[in-house]
C-alpha cells in the first residue's frame, strides 16, 4: 500500500488502547513507514504491543473471501445475507465490536432472531446475574487512584488481562499517602509485580493464600467482616478483615473471567463484603473484565432493547436466558444452525469449532484461522476500531465511554458498515423481522 | 419538503393570545407558517373536534446514561410479563424494545411520541458519562433531548469552593469551569444534586444539611447551590440550576428546601421533583404534607420553577445520583436489590427498585403531596409536569395525572381508594381547582420550552417547529392524552392514532456559553494529577457529538445578553 498515511497524534488527540478493558490512553503509537508496523510508546504493555502486532497492512489479498476463495466485498456481503436467511436460528458469537458496530448489529439480530453471545459469555454473565439478584455497589478508576487506602485483588492480580492495573489504580502515586495492596489467593508469579508495587513507595503489600478455595475463603472474610468471630479462620483472614474494616475507602478488585462456573457466587459475595463495610465505613467493587467490545455490546443491546446480551427476539418477543442461551451450548446441542462471528479487535479469537454455516467478521489475518474444509464460510474483514477506524469503547468500570482514533486508513470497512450493509441486503431479500 | 393543513381545530396555544379559539393551522417546510386563504398543501387535515396543541416537552424524564442503563439490568423483570416475553411489536417501523419503568431507548422513543410528546430532557448527565448518556439520547427515535450535566459534588468545583473561601474569591475560576464543562459536555444546563452530598458520603458523611460543612472541604450545601446559580445567571445560560435539594425523601425536609431556595437570594433556579422535597414531621407518624409552605415560596418567588415527581402507585424503580440519599433508602427496595456507584471523583449514582403502594400511609401522602403542589401553586408558568421518570413513576403514566389535575371527582375517587388516614385527612380533599386545557398545555410544553429557552417550540406561533399533537375532544381526559389523532415532528407525521408512523433521527439540544480559555491550564493540571482519562479527551466536540446522536441535528441554543 502506498497511501497508509500515519494518523497518530496528527489532530493532537491522545491514542486510546482497544486492547484491554483498562483502555489506556497515556500511551502512543508509531507507525512505521512502508510495510506497516505499529509500535508502542510512551510505556510499556504487552497486551498493546500484542494488539498492535497483529496489525497487517497488506491488502493487496481480499479482504472478503467464501470458502477462502477471494471475492469482492459486494458479493461476501450477499453470501453472508445468504447464510442468515437460510438460517432458522443463528447464533451472533463475538461481538468483539464498538458502539457503532453495536448499534448496526441489533436490527440484524431482530431481523434474523438471532441469539447473541459474547465471546466470554461466562465470565459476563457472572456479573449480570450477581447484579440482576442482588446489586452492586462499584467505584472507578479515578475514586480508586485518589481515594483507595486498601485495595483486595479477589483471586490474585488480574495482569495478564489488564497489564497496567496498578498504574491504574494509582499504586505508587502520592495521593494516598500510606496504601495497603493485598492479593488475596495470589498466583507465584504475582509475588514479583507485588515487590515492584512495594517499590514505589508508600505502598505496603501482601500476598495471602487462600484458606480452601475462593468460595470459601470469601465466604470466612464475610463472616469476619459482618462483625463475627469465627475461630476457623486463618489469623492472616482475620487481619484483612479487620484492616477492611478500619480502611477508609476500600476496593475489592475482581476478575469474572478468572472466577470458576458459578462465578456469580462470588460476586455476590464479594458485593456481600461491600454492603457490611458500608454500614460503618467506605468501600465499594471494581471488576475488571468485558474487554475487546464485550461490556460495549452488552451496554448498547441493554439500552436498545432493554435486555442485556444472551438474548434474542424470538417469535413472542424479546427473551433473555442467561443459561439458555449459552452459546458453547448451543453450538454443541446443534440448537443453532448458523453463525456470524464478530472480532474485530482480536485476530486471534476464532470461533469455536463447528460445521455450520459461518459468517465471519475479523482483522485480516483471522481469516486463516477460520480457514475449514467441513463448512460454508464467508470471511469479511474488518477495520479494527482504534487502529484502523474510530470508534468508542466502554471502559472496564463501565461509566466512561472512551473515544477511540484511527492511528493508520487501512481501507477496511467497518463492522457497522458491513452488518449494515447485510441488514440491506436481507431486507432486499424479503426477510424482515415478522 | 411537504406542506400540511389542520383544518378546524380547537387551537390551545397559551403562548398567544386567542388560544383556546377553533382556527386553521398551517405547515410548511417543517415550520407554522401564516394560514393564507386559497394556497394549496400536500395534506389537509380535518381537525373538527380536536385540539391541537404543540408537541409535548418532558423537562425532567431520566431516559439515557449509566445509571439508566443500570436500571435496565437490574430490573430483568420489568422486560418479560412473569415467565412470558414481552409481546413483539406489531408495526414493522418498530424494533424490539420492552420495559415499564427502564424501558429500551427505542421504547422510550415510541412510547413518547404515541402520547404526543416530542421532546425530552435527560436530567442527571454526570460529566464522565457524557458521550454514553449522548449515545442513549441518539438512540431515542424521533424525540428531541438534551441533558443538564451534574456539577456541585466534583471535587474539583467543591476544592475551587474551598480556596476561594466564603467572599468567593475565585469566583470567576468557578464560572470558567461551570462554562468549560457545559461545553465540553454538550449540555443543556447544569443539575445540582444534593448539593456537595454525593461527594461527603464518599468521605462517608451520612447527612448534609444546607448549613452543615462537608467534612472533608469545609463547605456548605448553601454556597454549592449560591455559587453555581450565580455562575449560570452570568454566563447567560437559559435553563437556571436545576436543583435537587438536600435531604430527599426525609420528613422534615421542607425546611431545607426553603433554606435552599433562601440560598438563592433571588437567583433564578428550578427545584426539581419537589414533591420529593415538600415532606413535614407532623402528627402521629411524624409525616406530613408541606405541600402549602412549598407553594406559598413558590408564589411568593417568581423567579422559581419547580417541576413535581408526582407519585403514581405500582412497581417502579429510583434512579438517581444522590447516592447518599439512595444508600439511606436502599433498605426499603423492592424487590430487595439495588446498585450504588461512586463515580470518577465528580458524581454517584444509586438505582433502588420501588412499589408505590396505596394502603401505604407513606405512600398515599407522597401522591397527595405532589397533587397538592400542583393545585395551590398559582402560576402555572412555574410549574412543570413530570413523575421524574423513572423515580415516582413511568412516564407512559402522565395521561392519568393529567385526569387527576383536570376531574376533581375523578381525583376525589382515587383519594377515597388510599390509606384511610390519608383519604380522610388529605388537605387534597378541600382543593377544588380543576386545571384547564389551558394550564395542562403550559405544564407540558409552554413552561417547559420557556424555561429552556427553546424559543421555536412549545407554542404554536408563526415560525415555530412544526411539533404538533391533535387530540380529539374527549371528556375522559386520560383517554383523550393517551391517544392522541395525530402527531407530527418538525411537520413529519410521526404516529397516526396511537401508532409510530415514522422515526427520524431526533436532535440535540446544547449550549455553549463563553469562558476564559486559561481555565483550561488549571483543568489540565487536576486531570493529570486525579483523572483516569487524559484530558484532551474529555471534551466532546460537535463532530463527535453529531456521531453520538446517529446523525441527528445539533440544536445550538443562544446565551442571553447581559452575561458577565
Amino acid at each position: 500500500m502506498t497511501d497508509t498515511p500515519a494518523l497518530s497524534s496528527a489532530d493532537g488527540r491522545p491514542w486510546t488502547c482497544p486492547y484491554c478493558p483498562l483502555a489506556c490512553d497515556h500511551l502512543d503509537v508509531a507507525v512505521g513507514a512502508g510495510v506497516q508496523t505499529l509500535t508502542l510508546r510512551g510505556g510499556v504493555c504487552a497486551r498493546a504491543s500484542a494488539g498492535l502486532a497483529q496489525v497487517v497492512d497488506h491488502l493487496t489479498s481480499a479482504a472478503a473471501s467464501i470458502d477462502g476463495h477471494p471475492c469482492d466485498l459486494d458479493g461476501a456481503v450477499q453470501a453472508a445475507a445468504g447464510v442468515l436467511a437460510a438460517s432458522r436460528q443463528p447464533l451472533f458469537g463475538g461481538l468483539g465490536t464498538d458502539v457503532a458496530g453495536a448499534r448496526a448489529l441489533y436490527p440484524l439480530a431482530c431481523a434474523t432472531g438471532a441469539i447473541c453471545e459474547p465471546a466470554g459469555g461466562a465470565a459476563l454473565m457472572h456479573g449480570l446475574r450477581a447484579l440482576q439478584d442482588r446489586g452492586q455497589f462499584t467505584t472507578t478508576l479515578a475514586e480508586v487512584r485518589t481515594r483507595a487506602d486498601l485495595i483486595v485483588f479477589v483471586g490474585g492480580l488480574p495482569n495478564d488481562l489488564a497489564p497496567l492495573i496498578g498504574l491504574r489504580c494509582g499504586i505508587g502515586d502520592a495521593h494516598v499517602p500510606r496504601r495497603r495492596v493485598v492479593a488475596l489467593g495470589a498466583a507465584p508469579e504475582d509475588q514479583a509485580v507485588l515487590d515492584a508495587w512495594a517499590g514505589q513507595g508508600g505502598v505496603e503489600v501482601e500476598a495471602l493464600p487462600l484458606q480452601g478455595d475462593l468460595f470459601d475463603t470469601l465466604s470466612m472474610l464475610a463472616v469476619l467482616v459482618g462483625g463475627r468471630t469465627l475461630a476457623a479462620a486463618s489469623p492472616a483472614l482475620q487481619r484483612l478483615a479487620m484492616r477492611l474494616r478500619e480502611a477508609r475507602y476500600a476496593v475489592l478488585v475482581g476478575a469474572p473471567a478468572r472466577l470458576p462456573a458459578q462465578g456469580a457466587m462470588l460476586v455476590e459475595v464479594v458485593h456481600h463484603i461491600v454492603g457490611s463495610l458500608n454500614r460503618s465505613t467506605r468501600a465499594a467493587a471494581l471488576w475488571i473484565g468485558g474487554g475487546n467490545g464485550v461490556a460495549t455490546v452488552n451496554q448498547v443491546f441493554a439500552w436498545l432493547s432493554g435486555l442485556p446480551l444472551r438474548s434474542r427476539r424470538g417469535p413472542r418477543g424479546l427473551e433473555h436466558e442467561p443459561w439458555l442461551f449459552d452459546g458453547v451450548r448451543l453450538l454443541s446441542e446443534g440448537a443453532v444452525d448458523a453463525m456470524l462471528w464478530v472480532s474485530s479487535f482480536d485476530a486471534h479469537a476464532a470461533p469455536p469449532s463447528n460445521r455450520l454455516p459461518m459468517v465471519v467478521l475479523g482483522p485480516p489475518r483471522l481469516a486463516a484461522r477460520c480457514a475449514r474444509s467441513d463448512g460454508p464460510t464467508v470471511f469479511i474483514a474488518v477495520a479494527t476500531p482504534g487502529v484502523g477506524s474510530d470508534g468508542h469503547l466502554f471502559r472496564t468500570d463501565g461509566t466512561v465511554l472512551m473515544p477511540l482514533k484511527a492511528v493508520f486508513r487501512d481501507h477496511l470497512p467497518t463492522v457497522a458498515d458491513v452488518v449494515g450493509r447485510m441488514t440491506s441486503a436481507l431486507a432486499g431479500a424479503g426477510r424482515v423481522a415478522a | 419538503m411537504s406542506s400540511l393543513m389542520l383544518r378546524g381545530g380547537r387551537v390551545i396555544d397559551p403562548a398567544h393570545a386567542a388560544s383556546g379559539q377553533r382556527r386553521d393551522l398551517a405547515v410548511r417546510d417543517g415550520l407554522i407558517v401564516p394560514a393564507v386563504a386559497g394556497e394549496s398543501f400536500d395534506e389537509e387535515i380535518d381537525a373538527e373536534g380536536c385540539v391541537v396543541m404543540a408537541g409535548g416537552i418532558d423537562m425532567h424524564t431520566h431516559i439515557g446514561g449509566g445509571k439508566v442503563n443500570l436500571a435496565r439490568m437490574l430490573m430483568a423483570e420489568d422486560h418479560r410479563d412473569g415467565s412470558n416475553p414481552i409481546a413483539p411489536p406489531d408495526n414493522p417501523l418498530e424494533l424490539a424494545s420492552c420495559g415499564s419503568c427502564t424501558p429500551g431507548t427505542l421504547a422510550t422513543g415510541y412510547r413518547y411520541v404515541e402520547m404526543g410528546y416530542t421532546s425530552a430532557f435527560e436530567p442527571a448527565m454526570v460529566p464522565s458519562n457524557a458521550r454514553h448518556a449522548h449515545m442513549e439520547m441518539g438512540d431515542v427515535p424521533i424525540l428531541d433531548h438534551g441533558a443538564y450535566v451534574m456539577l456541585g459534588n466534583d471535587e474539583l468545583f467543591l476544592q475551587l469552593l474551598a480556596e476561594g473561601g466564603p467572599q468567593g474569591r475565585n469566583f470567576a475560576q468557578i464560572r470558567d469551569y461551570t462554562a468549560w464543562t457545559i461545553g465540553a459536555s454538550k449540555a443543556m444546563g447544569v443539575k445540582v444534586v444534593n448539593p456537595g452530598g454525593i461527594s461527603a458520603f464518599k468521605f462517608n458523611q451520612r447527612k448534609l444539611d444546607v448549613d452543615e460543612l462537608h467534612v472533608h472541604w469545609q463547605v456548605t450545601p448553601r454556597q454549592v447551590v449560591h455559587t453555581l446559580a450565580r455562575a449560570l445567571r452570568e454566563l447567560g445560560v437559559p435553563h437556571p440550576l436545576h436543583i435537587h435539594g438536600s435531604n430527599l425523601g426525609v420528613a422534615g425536609n421542607i425546611g431545607s428546601t426553603l433554606e435552599t431556595i433562601a440560598a438563592l437570594e433571588g437567583l433564578p433556579a428550578h427545584l426539581t421533583h419537589v414533591q420529593f422535597h415538600a415532606y413535614g414531621n407532623e402528627g402521629p407518624k411524624k409525616f406530613s404534607s408541606a405541600a402549602v409552605q412549598l407553594a406559598e415560596a413558590v408564589n411568593a418567588n417568581p423567579q422559581i420553577s419547580i417541576d413535581v415527581g408526582q407519585v403514581m402507585f405500582g412497581q417502579t424503580v429510583t434512579a438517581s445520583g444522590d447516592t447518599m440519599r439512595q444508600y439511606a433508602q436502599s433498605g426499603l427496595a423492592s424487590p430487595r436489590k439495588w446498585v450504588g456507584a461512586d463515580i470518577e471523583c465528580m458524581a454517584g449514582c444509586g438505582v433502588v427498585p420501588f412499589r408505590y403502594r396505596e394502603q401505604s400511609f407513606v405512600n398515599a401522602l407522597q401522591w397527595t403531596i405532589g397533587l397538592e403542589v400542583f393545585l395551590l401553586v398559582r402560576n402555572p408558568w412555574q410549574v412543570v409536569l413530570t413523575t421524574d421518570h423513572p423515580n415516582g413513576g413511568p412516564f407512559t403514566s402522565y395521561p392519568h395525572l393529567i385526569r387527576l389535575l383536570m376531574d376533581r371527582s375523578f381525583r376525589d375517587e382515587q383519594l377515597a381508594k388510599l390509606h384511610p388516614e390519608v383519604a380522610a385527612n388529605s388537605g387534597l380533599r378541600s382543593i377544588t381547582r380543576e386545571l384547564t386545557l389551558d394550564e395542562i398545555a403550559i405544564l407540558t410544553r409552554a413552561a417547559p420550552a420557556r424555561l429552556l429557552g427553546l424559543h421555536d417550540r412549545g407554542h404554536l406561533g408563526v415560525g415555530a417547529a412544526a411539533d404538533i399533537a391533535v387530540y380529539r375532544e374527549d371528556g375522559d381526559r386520560e383517554a383523550m392524552f393517551r391517544t392522541p389523532e395525530h402527531v407530527f415532528k418538525d411537520g413529519t407525521r410521526v404516529a397516526r392514532a396511537g401508532r409510530v408512523t415514522a422515526t427520524p433521527v431526533g436532535g440535540t439540544h446544547f449550549v455553549e456559553p463563553g469562558f476564559d480559555p486559561a481555565i483550561e491550564q488549571t483543568l489540565r493540571r487536576h486531570w493529570q494529577a486525579h483523572g483516569a482519562i487524559h484530558f484532551d479527551h474529555v471534551a466532546i466536540g460537535r463532530d463527535e457529538l453529531c456521531r453520538c446522536c446517529n446523525g441527528g441535528r445539533l440544536l445550538p441554543a443562544a446565551c442571553f445578553e447581559g452575561a458577565a
